[in-house]
């Protein structure tokens, strides 16, 4: 049977045993099939680790099953679900363990000119002066939880570890840093530099 | 001891730069981006037309790299089923 001939959900809840079972197990051989596309490449990942992407994935969905509200194939957002908890996954093991008092420490410096250099991207007048203008604003405006946050993220930290660090969770954790960005946004704003400027001047 | 964070490299400047340039009042965070996911990947594929909160996702998309690594994963396994038909 083709996967998308299934009503999922239905069967997935089903009071009958056998063919939720059944309706589980093609799921899972599913997800299992999508995750080698998508990482099998990996040399960080082998087939024992797909295996348990696979399951944990549809323990996952399961559990959000409430969730899915039809507007795409279920199967597709089956393997959404799946990734986000591999990606997640190989994303802890990647890194090691952090602290947050030298989270913290490392964020302080996020400000300077020795972390952020003002001919980061060249030394044209206008370069220099935004730089130097984001400097300027992340010493004012930002609080040093979104100092730290900004630069454990730019230097490749998974965000769910440095939310973790903060003691936040992922929404409360992304406001914190669109709330930097809105801040320091607005701060270049009232000194005349606007967002087309920034790109503008660094062809970003 | 102090810990003296590492000089940001040219891309991390540029990437953070960008970020702040592209920041709008209202954004979707990361929680909507995997809610709508898979509808965003499904209209791409097909060149049907995003809607307003698809658009916000895109723009989501842009800011966010861990996001955009789960998004093309979900593509290319897509791609690959739609090949396989």
């Amino acid at each position: 049977m083709k996967t998308q001939e299934f009503n999922w959900v239905e069967v997935l809840r089903s009071p009958n045993r056998e063919e939720q079972a059944e309706a589980m197990n093609l799921l899972r051989a599913h997800l299992l099939k999508g995750l080698s596309i998508a990482l099998g490449d990996r040399a960080d990942v082998s087939e024992a680790h797909l295996e348990d992407f696979a399951q944990d994935g549809l323990l996952r969905i399961l559990d959000k099953l409430d969730q899915f509200q039809g507007r795409s194939l279920f199967t597709t957002w089956a393997q959404s679900v799946a990734l986000n908890s591999a990606f997640a996954e190989l994303r802890r093991k990647r890194w090691g363990d952090v602290s947050l008092d030298a989270l913290m420490e490392q964020g302080d410096h996020l400000a300077e000119a020795s972390t952020f250099p003002d001919d980061s991207l060249g030394s044209q007048e206008e370069q220099s002066h935004i730089v130097s203008a984001m400097r300027k604003a992340i010493a004012q405006e930002l609080t040093p939880k979104q100092r730290a946050a900004i630069l454990a993220e730019l230097g490749g930290m998974p965000f769910d570890q440095v939310c973790s660090l903060l003691g936040t969770n992922r929404t409360a954790g992304y406001k914190l840093l669109h709330d930097a960005r809105r801040s320091l946004k607005r701060h270049l704003e009232e000194a005349g530099i606007t967002g087309y400027d920034i790109q503008l001047a660094f062809t970003i | 001891m102090t810990t003296k964070a590492q000089p940001l490299t040219p891309s991390q400047v540029a990437e953070f730069l960008r970020q702040v340039a592209l920041t709008r009042d209202q954004e979707a965070d990361c929680g909507a981006c995997l809610e709508n996911i898979a509808e965003f990947a499904e209209k791409k594929l097909s060149g049907a037309e995003l809607g307003s909160a698809l658009l916000s996702i895109e723009h989501h998309l842009s800011l966010c790299p861990e996001c955009t690594e789960e998004y093309q994963a979900l593509k290319r396994i897509l791609q690959s089923n739609r090949q396989g038909e």
